[in-house]
């Protein structure tokens, strides 16, 4: 039984283009939880690093199956494409906004990073990395990651980003930052600022 | 009152700056409120002597156009100069229309409240560009993944099930196609009654009353509807155009009396000849 559930699990794997969940999995074999997860298991320690070509992996919510990245060279021959092009700074600013405040929409995007970010929205959504996610209560398109993202990044949930306070500096540097701020004001208004 | 700020910019761009060229400052106004040279109104909107509120900007553009059409041409100098003017006046009324509370609020900003608001921006943009660098080692570290990306095959497919070969009768799509072909009938405009009148026949009735002489627009007309009208007024400017008939006309909507042209056109002259 468990071997033949393997099987078939690791046929809908490979039939899939997207990720599977592992309730998807169970409806589809009309399976129990428990049964699947010891079946992926199995799976994945068949298809460990090192052992296929092709590796089970567990990302955006689902599994799926994944080529090695050891036959990526004779892939880019095969396909003369890069997987995913490289995202350029402003891109991956856009992307790494989305992903921290989804669901969030243009113009706060664009006041966050203090420039525009309509065209890197559009190569995003274009590349399928984010997608609309209805509107604001002001009718602006609001935007989300999608599945594509946490796959390319190689994420199970949105979960594991990290808290992004972590980058954050720590509170002597912000204090040295804001006197730093407060002088090159009170420079500016003592120099030409109206009277009133 | 915030007039003072806008005060100071309609001087500059006020009468003066054109120097001895016919500037629109001399452009003379007969106002309800105010009778005198343009520039002499802005001096005295300025000094606030002159209600901006109750002045109707729009009688000083009609002012501006009939100097215009007296003028004869239009100098884009001068007419730039108006536009920017009279632009500057309109936004001065609108905002003094508006309260102006909320603005004054905005601009109350202390310094210390501005740098820390600044600093509170520049920390947020900060975060998600450090973010977007983790990104992109994350992006890295899957370089050479790949996934399938093929369809799933169409039998497999959740949508509806596709129609087996033969399933489907020939004759439905015939007679979908025989419906488009067929002519429909014809629809009747019957009840429309659209009047029927062509110029030459006006051209014949006309040349007809110019036979027996002159005769008015209105007796050509008598009677007829719209339609016969303006097609008889046709007939009439080709008959000018060949220079058959001429008409007067004393005074606007006054009777047009129409004759035969007391100079024939060459290569018409049979068409007055009988």
């Amino acid at each position: 039984m468990s071997e033949s559930l393997q099987r078939t699990v690791e046929a809908l794997l490979f039939l899939a283009s997207d990720p599977l969940s592992e309730q998807e999995l169970a409806e589809a074999t009309e399976c129990s939880a428990a049964e699947i997860e010891a079946a992926l298991q199995a799976l994945a320690g068949q298809y460990a690093e090192g052992r296929r070509g092709i590796r089970l992996r567990e990302l955006g919510g689902g599994w799926t199956l994944a080529s090695d990245p050891a036959a990526e060279d004779a892939a880019r021959r095969l396909f003369s494409r890069r997987r995913v092009a490289t995202l350029t700074p402003a891109q991956a600013e856009t992307l790494a906004i989305v992903a921290y405040l989804q669901p969030i929409s243009r113009p706060e995007i664009t006041r966050i990073r203090g420039v525009s970010a309509d065209s890197a929205a559009a190569t995003l959504l274009e590349r399928g990395l984010i997608e609309e996610a209805g509107r604001s209560q002001f009718g602006a398109v609001l935007y989300r990651t999608s599945t594509q993202f946490l796959k390319l990044f190689g994420l199970r949930t949105l979960q594991e980003l990290p808290d992004a306070a972590r980058w954050d500096p720590t509170p002597e540097e912000q204090a040295k930052l804001r006197e730093r701020l407060l002088r090159a004001g009170e420079a500016r208004a003592g120099s030409g600022a109206p009277a009133d | 009152m915030c007039a003072t700020g806008w005060a100071s910019e309609l001087l500059a761009v006020g009468p003066g700056r054109y120097g001895e060229r016919v500037s629109i400052a001399t452009l003379d106004l007969d106002l309800d409120l105010f009778s005198g040279p343009f520039d002499l109104l802005l001096t005295l909107i300025l000094r606030e002597e002159v209600d901006l509120m109750e002045l109707q900007l729009a009688d000083v553009v009609l002012a501006y156009l009939d100097y215009l059409e007296t003028r004869g041409d239009l100098d884009l100098e001068t007419a730039t100069e108006f536009i920017v003017l009279i632009a500057a006046l309109l936004e001065l009324k609108s905002r003094l229309m508006l309260s102006t509370e909320d603005e004054e609020e905005l601009l109350d900003i202390e310094p210390a409240q501005a740098a820390e608001e600044l600093l509170e921006r520049m920390l947020e943009a900060r975060r998600y560009r450090a973010a977007a660098g983790h990104l992109g080692e994350l992006l890295q570290a899957e370089e050479g993944v790949r996934f399938r990306e093929a369809p799933l095959p169409a039998n497999l497919r959740k949508t509806i099930a596709q129609p087996t070969d033969g399933s489907q009768n020939p004759e439905i799509l015939g007679q979908a196609l025989g419906r488009l072909l067929a002519m429909p009938p014809a629809i009747s405009l019957r009840h429309i009654g659209l009047p029927r009148v062509t110029v030459s026949e006006r051209l014949a009735h006309l040349r007809g009353l110019l036979r027996r002489g002159r005769f008015s627009f209105d007796e050509a007309v008598g009677g007829a509807d719209r339609m016969t009208v303006a097609v008889t007024l046709f007939a009439l400017l080709e008959l000018y155009k060949r220079g058959e008939a001429t008409w007067e006309q004393e005074e606007s909507f006054g009777e047009i009396a129409v004759h035969a042209s007391a100079v024939q056109a060459p290569g018409y002259p049979e068409a007055v000849a009988g």
